[in-house]
C-alpha cells in the first residue's frame, strides 16, 4: 500500500534540463517509476540520449529542444506534452546554470546582461513553465505536481555568483507562494534544494580531486551524486507526498544543517 | 537501474527495505504505527516499542506488532514488541541492546513518541513541563544515543528518523512546553547529523502539521474546526501520508539527505 504511493504509472512528466546531470537522472528515475517523459533542453543530442534510455525502460519519451528563457517556448513545451501524451501531471523545472561572466567578480564588474540572463534562466524559466503547466493541470481537473530545483546557495551567502543565489532564492519564494495559489486545484508545488552534487561521475584526476577535497568539508564526507536526486523527485512527484506542498527539500549531505558557512564547512570539533 | 553512475536503486524499487532491521519507538502512536507497518510491507524486520510503560501504550504497541506479524506470514522475518519508557535512558539502553541482539543489528531507528499538553504557560506546572520535555525530547535523545552506539559499533551506517511537529518550528499559544520540546527535537536532529555524518548515519526529522490524530485539533471537519480551516489543503493529514516519507528516508537512496526537517503539513508552514 505504501509502496504503491510511489508509482507514477500512466502519468506524464516534463523535465527541463533533461540532457545531463541532475535533470537526466531525475528523468530516468521518474520513468523508472512509471511516467512518460518529455525531455527538454537546448542541445538535442543530449536529450535524445535521455529519451532513448527512457524508451529502453519501456516508457514513452520525446526529446524537445527549447530555450526556457523564452516564455513562448515554454508554452510550446507544455503544449507538446499534451499533444504527444494527452495529459500533464508533473512539471519538473530543473534547467538552470551559473553564469561564468559573473563568477568571482566584484559586484560593480557584473554587467546587466549577465545579471538578467542568470535570473531569466534560473528564475523566470521556472515561472514560465509553472504558469503554462498549471493552466493545463487546472483545465484537466485532476491536479498535479510542480517541482522546482533551487540550490543551497539560495539560503546562505554565495559570493561566487550573486545572481545565481538570488535567482534560486526567488525559486524558493515562488514555490511557497505558488503552492498557496494552486492548492485549491489540487496542484502541489515543492522545491528540491541541492547542495554540492556532482553532475557526472568524475572522469579525470582534477574532478576526482575536487570531489574528494570538497566532499571532506561536508558532514557526510562526500559530494552528492546526480542519481541521488532521482528517488527524491519520485517522492515529490507521486502520491507518496500527498500532504506535502510549499516545501523545500534540501539534499546536501547535512551541510545546511551545520550552516556555519555556505553549504557548510562545519568543522567536527576535536575533543581535548 | 544502470546509468553512468552504475547500478543504483531507482523507481519504486528504490524504497525497498528488504534485509533492513528497523526499530520504531513510539509505535503505539498513530504515526509510529503507520511507519512500522510501511517498513514491514517494504521488507524490513521490525521491532516496535511503546512510548511509556503505561498499560495503554504497551497494549497498543503489542497490537501493532500483531498487525506486522500478520503481514509477514512465514517470510522468515522478525517482528518484536517491547515495552519501554522513553523517559528512562538506562531502560531504553537495555531495550535497544535486546532488540539489536534479537534482530542481529539495527539499521533504521524511528522515534515517534508524542505527548501533547494544551495549557496556558502561566498555569503549567514544573511536573507538566518536565514530563513534556522528557517524553518528546529526552525520549528521542535516549533512543538516538542508544541506537547510535549500536550503529557506530556495527560501522555499516544507518538511518535515524525523528517524527516531530510543526510546533518545533512555529509557536502556538497554550502549547509552550510542547513547542519547546519539539524545537529541541529538530535541533537535536541537526546536531546529530553533523556528528554522525562521517559514519554514514543520516539523521532527519519529519515535522507533522495538523493530523487527524493531533490531540489539539478536535473535530477534523473543516467547517467545524478552527484549526483545519487555516491549513491550505483544508484538511488534516493522515498517518498514511507520513509513512511514505519515513520509508524514503529509511531507504538506501537517501544517503545524501541529512540534518533536514521535512514538513508534512498540507502547506501549513508556508502561510504568512
Amino acid at each position: 500500500m505504501t509502496l504503491e504511493r510511489f508509482h507514477l504509472d500512466g502519468k506524464v512528466a516534463i523535465v527541463t534540463g533533461a540532457g545531463r546531470g541532475l535533470g537526466r537522472q531525475m528523468s530516468l528515475a521518474l520513468a523508472h517509476a512509471g511516467a512518460d517523459i518529455v525531455c527538454a533542453a537546448r542541445s538535442l543530442d543530449q536529450i535524445e540520449r535521455t529519451a532513448a534510455d527512457i524508451r529502453a525502460l519501456g516508457r514513452r519519451a520525446v526529446a524537445h529542444t527549447t530555450d526556457v528563457r523564452d516564455s513562448a517556448a515554454c508554452d510550446a513545451l507544455i503544449r507538446r506534452a499534451v499533444d504527444e501524451f494527452g495529459r500533464l501531471d508533473v512539471m519538473l523545472s530543473n534547467a538552470g546554470i551559473g553564469d561564468m561572466r559573473s563568477a568571482g567578480r566584484e559586484i560593480w564588474d557584473i554587467e546587466d546582461d549577465a545579471w538578467r540572463d542568470t535570473l531569466e534562466v534560473n528564475l523566470s524559466s521556472a515561472f514560465y513553465c509553472a504558469r503554462a503547466a498549471s493552466k493545463v493541470m487546472v483545465e484537466q481537473g485532476h491536479g498535479g505536481a510542480i517541482i522546482n530545483v533551487a540550490s543551497g546557495t539560495a539560503t546562505r551567502a554565495y559570493t561566487l555568483d550573486i545572481g545565481y543565489g538570488s535567482a534560486k532564492a526567488g525559486v524558493i519564494a515562488m514555490t511557497k507562494t505558488l503552492s498557496a495559489m494552486l492548492v485549491r486545484h489540487n496542484i502541489r508545488v515543492n522545491a528540491i534544494i541541492p547542495g554540492y552534487v556532482q553532475q557526472a561521475p568524475a572522469d579525470n584526476e582534477r574532478s576526482a580531486i575536487f570531489a574528494q577535497t570538497r566532499g571532506k568539508y561536508l558532514p557526510v564526507q562526500r559530494l552528492g551524486e546526480a542519481w541521488e536526486l532521482g528517488p527524491l523527485a519520485i517522492y515529490l512527484a507521486s502520491d507518496a507526498s500527498s500532504y506535502v506542498t510549499g516545501q523545500g527539500f534540501a539534499i546536501d549531505g547535512a551541510g545546511l544543517a551545520g550552516g556555519l558557512a555556505p553549504t557548510s564547512f562545519a568543522p567536527n570539533v576535536p575533543l581535548p | 537501474m544502470k546509468t553512468e553512475w552504475g547500478d543504483h536503486p531507482s523507481g519504486a524499487d528504490a524504497f525497498d527495505l528488504t534485509g533492513k532491521r528497523a526499530l520504531v519507538v513510539g509505535a503505539d502512536r498513530p504515526a509510529g504505527r503507520a511507519i512500522a507497518l510501511a517498513f514491514a510491507e517494504a521488507g524490513a524486520s521490525v521491532a516496535v516499542s511503546s512510548t511509556t510503560n503505561d498499560g495503554e501504550d504497551m497494549f497498543r504497541a503489542k497490537k501493532v506488532r500483531d498487525e506486522i506479524a500478520a503481514t509477514f506470514a512465514a517470510s522468515g522475518r522478525h517482528s518484536i514488541a517491547v515495552g519501554t519508557d522513553v523517559t528512562l535512558g538506562a531502560g531504553v539502553q537495555v531495550m535497544v541492546r535486546q532488540v539489536a541482539k534479537d534482530l542481529g543489528g539495527i539499521d533504521v531507528l524511528v522515534n515517534a513518541p508524542d505527548l501533547f499538553l494544551g495549557k496556558p504557560a502561566a498555569d503549567t506546572t514544573d511536573i507538566e513541563f518536565n514530563r513534556i520535555m522528557q517524553v518528546n525530547l529526552a525520549g528521542t535523545f535516549h533512543a538516538c544515543r542508544a541506537v547510535g552506539k549500536e550503529m557506530l559499533k556495527q560501522d555499516t551506517g544507518g538511518r535515524i528518523i525523528n517524527v516531530a511537529s510543526v510546533l518545533g518550528e512555529r509557536g502556538l499559544s497554550n502549547a509552550a512546553a510542547y513547542c519547546a520540546a519539539q524545537a529541541g527535537v529538530l535541533n537535536l536532529t541537526r546536531a546529530l547529523a553533523q556528528e554522525w555524518g562521517p559514519h554514514n548515519i543520516t539523521v532527519n526529522a519529519i515535522a507533522q502539521g495538523w493530523m487527524e490524530y493531533t490531540p489539539a485539533i478536535g473535530d477534523p471537519n473543516p467547517e467545524a474546526n478552527q484549526t483545519v480551516r487555516f491549513v491550505p489543503m483544508k484538511r488534516a493529514g493522515k498517518a498514511e501520508e507520513v509513512a511514505p516519507l519515513a520509508l524514503y528516508l529509511a531507504s538506501d537512496a537517501t544517503g545524501y539527505i541529512s540534518g533536514q526537517v521535512l514538513f508534512v503539513d498540507g502547506g501549513l508552514t508556508t502561510h504568512l
